[in-house]
């Protein structure tokens, strides 16, 4: 008679599994998404009310007589600030929710202690990070269309440039937003302190990417690095496709450059999420907060 | 039969609550350092945009244009002083109404509410913590932010900070308030971020609010915190006002009444409800 004893996980995952628990994060993070109603004020509101302060800002810098809107002219190129304001601002507000949303994702749930129960299930972890990011990029598309709704019928920026090299534009920068998203949940989980990283982080978008400047007014050591941030090329051709009418060769570089930091911030989260996976199971501080 | 109340809720014993809030509040910030530290660059990091856009309005320095609005070329100062202000005021908002929605979270609001404490006692205690926290964080940033991008106040100090009281104490009527918004619809970020950045742009923190296009400077001038940013600024960077100065004053003062009264009404009412519904302990 065998003294070994065949032990087996009743569980049994497979690829089909995998995608259940993936859809079954999508429905929950909607579930919990659509509860709060005051996401409709934010969908709104937000795009109207933060480019609002810099655009009033640029009006009070621009002169009663429009004196400071002549040297702002002469110094930049530019024929007017709201729509290119507008399009920076919305750009940096989609990369700061993302990293709110599905950096905290993994983060929030360790706040409300389900995140070890959760770890222990037999499922593809990675699904937790992606079944939020799914929700979290259909709220950013009806986002992105109301803001260009509000800043068309409100704020009257007129839209010279292509709606399809646009969308090509959110295409193309949705690996890099949503990478470096990825790697900052993995880091977040690890060092706790949540707001300090998206304060380090989200701030370094709104000072060397001109949300709100041409770059050129920046020192050179900036112009500099912002040249290795990918917001930077999403800011520049998402102005290029929406406000202009130059087209695909005006912003081919710019989708270049996505293309690559896409890739490098995918597969940098992927890593740090794998990292951060491993060190949980040795430290076993994954629901520690 | 007659029953009474184990706990003796004496003055003291209030002072004590409210001591235990403070330093609980107190400790738990500092135990996430580096969000301390980004407390003193965020400001900074918002106000960063700010200097380079304005940059490319102006000639050597000097905003001409933005002068014409607010009586001084020195757009900086201006809005640095706007900055730490603001920051007291989300301070007020950030206290109250987040630290309300934090306790929710962490399913300690409902034992909390239980104690025989005065209600508002709880609000300030959480509120008080956040106001020294931003008087030590706005010094440190106000510091960086004169060596990065000039900071420059030559007025009375002592008479800047006259309208400063009846603006903050007005505020926290407001925030009574907010906080019972709430705890009604236990939602706080975008409740706390869409009426502080709104209070921010209305109340003229990053620009003078004579730029506003007219149909919206009737918003503007219906905010108490509108009259206390231009108070404080005149006296310190010798800015032009929207009223005469001593009439913004008695304005302040009118407004910090009816402010701590409907705050309180409104507080007490929204409560009554909120624990009529049962919903206290949910998020």
């Amino acid at each position: 008679m065998s003294s070994e004893l065949n032990v087996r996980s009743l569980a049994v995952p497979g690829f089909s599994a995998d995608l259940q628990a993936l859809w079954a994060v999508v429905r929950r993070e909607w579930t919990i998404f659509v509860r709060y109603p005051s996401w409709i004020i934010a969908l709104f509101i937000w795009p109207v009310i933060f480019p609002m302060g810099y655009i009033l800002t640029a009006r009070a810098l621009s002169g009663v007589d429009g004196s400071g809107l002549t040297t702002f002219q002469n110094r930049t190129g530019l024929t007017e600030y709201v729509g290119y304001i507008a399009v920076g601002t919305m750009v940096w507000m989609w990369q700061n929710i993302v990293l709110w949303a599905v950096g905290y994702s993994l983060r929030n749930e360790q706040m409300r202690g389900t995140l070890e129960s959760n770890w222990l299930s037999p499922t593809w972890r990675f699904a937790y990070l992606l079944g939020s990011s799914i929700p979290q990029m259909v709220s950013m598309l009806m986002l992105m269309l109301v803001s260009g709704l509000e800043y068309r019928f409100l704020f009257g920026v007129h839209f010279s440039g292509s709606l399809w090299l646009t969308l090509l534009v959110i295409l193309a920068a949705i690996p890099s937003v949503y990478g470096l998203g990825f790697a900052f949940a993995s880091v977040v989980i690890t060092l706790k302190e949540a707001n300090a990283f998206v304060f380090l982080v989200r701030g370094i978008v709104m000072i060397f990417c001109g949300i709100t400047y041409p770059l050129a007014m920046l020192p050179n050591w900036m112009q500099s690095v912002s040249q290795w941030l990918p917001q930077t090329y999403v800011i520049h051709a998402m102005r290029t496709a929406a406000l202009s009418a130059e087209g695909f060769s005006a912003i081919a570089f710019d989708l270049k450059m996505l293309a690559l930091f896409g890739l490098f911030w995918l597969a940098v989260g992927y890593l740090l999420f794998n990292i951060m996976e491993r060190r949980a199971r040795q430290t076993g501080a994954i629901g520690q907060y | 039969m007659q029953t009474q109340s184990l706990s003796q809720p004496t003055f003291a014993s209030h002072l004590n609550a409210l001591s235990a809030l403070i330093r609980k509040d107190w400790k738990q910030y500092w135990r996430y350092p580096l969000n301390a530290v980004s407390s003193i660059f965020q400001p900074l990091i918002w106000v960063a945009p700010i200097y380079f856009m304005g940059q490319a309005f102006s000639v050597n320095g000097k905003a001409i244009g933005f002068s014409q609005y607010s009586g001084t070329t020195d757009f900086m100062s201006f809005i640095l002083l706007g900055t730490v202000l603001e920051s007291f005021i989300n301070a007020v908002f950030w206290g109250m109404g987040y630290a309300l929605k934090n306790d929710m979270d962490s399913g300690v609001m409902e034992s909390n509410w239980l104690t025989p404490i005065p209600r508002l006692l709880i609000l300030i205690g959480h509120s008080v913590t956040n106001l020294v926290i931003t008087a030590i964080t706005s010094l440190g940033m106000l510091l960086f932010a004169g060596l990065i991008f000039g900071f420059n106040a030559s007025g009375d100090v002592v008479k800047a900070l006259l309208p400063i009281i009846p603006m903050m104490l007005g505020l926290y009527g407001f925030g009574f308030a907010f906080a019972a918004v709430v705890m009604l619809m236990r939602e706080a970020n975008t409740l706390v971020d869409v009426s502080s950045f709104l209070v921010q742009i209305f109340s003229g923190s990053n620009f003078p609010v004579n730029a506003l296009p007219r149909f919206l400077l009737p918003v503007a001038l219906a905010l108490p915190l509108t009259y206390g940013l231009d108070a404080i600024r005149a006296n310190l960077i010798g800015t032009k006002t929207i009223l005469p100065l001593q009439l913004e004053l008695i304005l302040l003062v009118v407004f910090m009444f009816v402010m701590l009264w409907i705050g309180t009404a409104t507080f007490r009412s929204l409560e009554r409800r909120v624990r009529t519904l049962g919903t206290l302990g949910q998020h």
